[in-house]
């Protein structure tokens, strides 16, 4: 039996971004083509410096490519507004950080929620759901905990629901594990790994952990800024 | 969560940083209440007590007169334009009055001085300084050859009650003319130099006198209900007397129509430049609040580069990241007016109802520009100056967030993602 044919959602092709620092162009990312399909579960791996957060941040719509060109969904987004961009995140990406993901002056409940109201789903509707997600996350009855009264771990659960709530296309995830002990890192690739198969949403996150690597079903190997042939 | 219960917790995340900002606001408040205060007060007594010393807050008189105050300039047909006055809106009362110059003279010694004569039977002290100030005796009734004096010139002329009193002066052709009064009552304003040279006659003799007919006069003097209200009732005045003049085939004969801003130049120029320094002091006080805003809103932007970093990230418009700060600066405004309206009410009541006494800074001339003032300083603010004060603040407090509102839109979601 074929495996049925799997959809291309971001499609990089060629792309580089440099900065000028002082008198030096770094270019963190160079000349690189990738495609990700549909329900991957892939880690971008490598050095520090290699431009992992770079190319993630570039496929979010956040940063715009100097060369090249980067598709989402068959949407070049080089060629949206701001405000389209802006959109386009709300709706269509879930971003995880490293670190100070949430709002700070909000609960677990209303970190996950600020997407739905962002898109300007009725109350009612944004209860059912996070509920639902924060329990998934397995954070049922801390939904009243502010971030501070929350563990590393378990606000990383918090950014993934909030990430994960609007049913995007991709979620990014830049080192998501890297602040929260070793134990947390498996729980929370288990969560995203659950994710990944019960609801197919596609992954990509960057590490530099051997471990969380293992976890990956496609590793993306960078070293400055290009993929790595030898890896 | 919405935005406005977003800024509300945020504005929350430095209580002490907030607590001092609102209470920075609240005190410009309470500065620009009391500056206000005491200027709507002091101006509206200077203003009124100045009326009342002869002129009105209106007149009606002939062109120059009140550049050169003598007999031969004269207004006709009082009557009537006492008729018209009547029931045009703002209008209080009014007053026929004779002013002039004159030498006085007793016994033993002559002084220069003024004259205001008045119809006994229309004044009293209400809208009359002098007849406030009556100290000893009583006013002469109206067709007496009575006087009052002032109670320096009644020392300088050794004068007593019932003691007789020469006053000389130029009659409506310019010739000399003088007539015997007896002294039936004394007054003391506090004003030195009024209390020294003046004294009120009843008009019926002076007209006698001088050869006016009994529907001439030097003005008409009118007391208005609010003084903030002259300019306006003057143009009503002004348009009633040229209306009717006309239909009535009255008043032909060229009048002017001032306000105390002309007739009492020196009050009007002593209040708008107290005025004006008042307004620089206020808008310094603006400015250093202002200021204080600027860098409490600059200050929590700026350390929420990352926060609103991740906002953006997760699809929050740049433009609503504006208006979240637009809204903290809000709230920051109602929190200040607030915090200043509390602390304005005790002493602004205090101030109105009780005052403090400035006696003893004043030393013993309560004067200024030829007017009594109080030697009580209190405040009174016209509604209208305080909902002024309040939307200045509100509006100071809501531009001082405009740049750091745009500052925080304005930073690209990577770069605050950087800042940590
Ligand atoms: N704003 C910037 N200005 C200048 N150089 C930058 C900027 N952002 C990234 N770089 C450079 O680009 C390169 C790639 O950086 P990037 O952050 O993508 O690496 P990374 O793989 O995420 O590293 P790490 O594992 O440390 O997070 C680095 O050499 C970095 O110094
Ligand atoms: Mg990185």
């Amino acid at each position: 039996m074929a495996p049925a044919e799997k959809k291309v959602i971001i499609s990089i092709q060629q792309v580089s971004k440099s900065y000028q620092q002082g008198k030096v162009k770094v270019n963190a990312v160079n000349d690189l083509s990738l495609d990700i399909e549909e329900g991957e579960f892939t880690a971008l791996c490598g050095p520090s410096g290699s431009g992992k957060t770079t190319l993630l941040n570039m496929i979010g719509g956040l940063d715009l490519p100097t060369e090249g060109v980067i598709k989402l969904e068959l949407q070049e987004l080089a060629q949206l507004s701001r405000m389209a961009l802006s959109h386009l995140r709300r709706d269509r990406i879930g971003f995880v950080f490293q670190a100070y993901n949430l709002i700070p002056v909000m609960t677990a409940y209303e970190n996950a929620e600020f997407v739905l109201a962002l898109q300007g789903m009725p109350k009612a509707q944004r209860r059912e759901r996070v509920m639902s997600i924060l329990k998934q996350v397995g954070l049922q009855g801390l939904e009243s905990r502010r971030p501070d009264e929350m563990s590393g771990g378990q606000q990383q659960r918090v950014a993934i629901a909030r990430a994960i709530v609007t049913h995007p296309a991709v979620v990014l995830a830049d080192e998501p594990t890297a602040n929260v002990d070793s134990e947390n890192a498996e729980a929370l690739l288990d969560l995203m790994e659950e994710l990944n198969q019960r609801e197919g949403i596609t992954f990509i996150f960057s590490t530099h952990d051997p471990r969380v690597m293992k976890r990956a079903r496609r590793l993306v190997y960078l070293r400055d800024g290009q993929l790595d042939p030898a890896a | 969560m919405n935005l406005s219960g977003l800024a509300w917790r945020n504005i929350w995340r430095r209580k002490r940083r907030t607590g001092i900002t609102a209470i920075s606001i609240g005190f410009g408040v309470f500065l620009a209440v009391t500056s206000s205060g005491i200027g709507d007060y002091s101006y509206t007594n200077m203003i009124n007590a100045s009326a009342q010393m002869g002129w009105g807050h209106i007149s009606i008189e002939a062109p120059g007169y009140y550049q050169s105050p003598a007999l031969d300039k004269h207004i006709n047909q009082v009557g009537a334009i006492q008729q018209m006055l009547q029931n045009t809106p703002g209008v209080e009362s009014n007053y026929v009055r004779i002013m002039g110059q004159g030498m006085f003279a007793s016994a033993h010694k002559s002084v220069g001085g003024a004259f205001l004569a008045i119809d006994p039977n229309t004044e009293t002290g209400a809208h009359n300084l002098f007849l406030r100030s009556l100290e000893e005796g009583k006013l002469f009734a109206a067709n007496s050859s009575g006087v009052v004096v002032g109670r320096g010139m009644a020392q300088k002329l050794k004068l007593r009650l019932g003691k007789k009193l020469v006053y000389t002066t130029t009659d409506k052709k310019g010739e000399i003319v003088s007539e015997i009064a007896r002294v039936t009552g004394i007054f003391t304003t506090g004003v030195k130099e009024v209390d020294s040279a003046f004294v009120l006659l009843p008009i019926n003799a002076v007209r006698h006198t001088i050869g006016y007919k009994s529907d001439e006069a030097s003005l008409v003097a009118v007391m208005i209900e609010d003084q903030r209200y002259t300019t306006k009732v003057l143009a009503s005045v002004r348009e009633r007397l040229d209306s009717e003049s006309g239909q009535n085939n009255l008043l032909t004969q060229n009048r002017e129509i001032l306000s105390w801003r002309e007739t009492q130049s020196e009050i009007a120029g002593l209040i708008s430049l107290d005025r004006s320094s008042n307004y620089i002091s206020q808008i310094l006080i603006g400015l250093l609040i202002s200021a204080g805003i600027l860098n409490t809103l600059l200050m929590s932007v700026l350390e929420r580069t990352r926060e609103f970093g991740v906002m953006m990230a997760v699809g929050m418009a740049p433009h609503s990241l504006f208006f979240l700060v637009i809204i903290e600066s809000t709230w920051l405004a109602f929190l200040g007016l607030a915090v200043g309206i509390l602390i304005t009410i005790p002493w602004y009541f205090y101030l109105n109802r009780i005052g403090i006494d400035m006696s003893g800074a004043m030393g013993d001339d309560y004067t200024a520009g030829g007017v009594l003032i109080d030697p009580v300083l209190r405040l009174y603010l016209y509604p209208e100056t305080i909902v002024a004060i309040l939307s200045v603040v509100f509006l100071l407090t809501l531009l001082s967030g405009l740049y750091p509102a745009w500052r925080a839109g304005r930073i690209p979601p990577v770069e605050s993602l950087k800042a940590m």
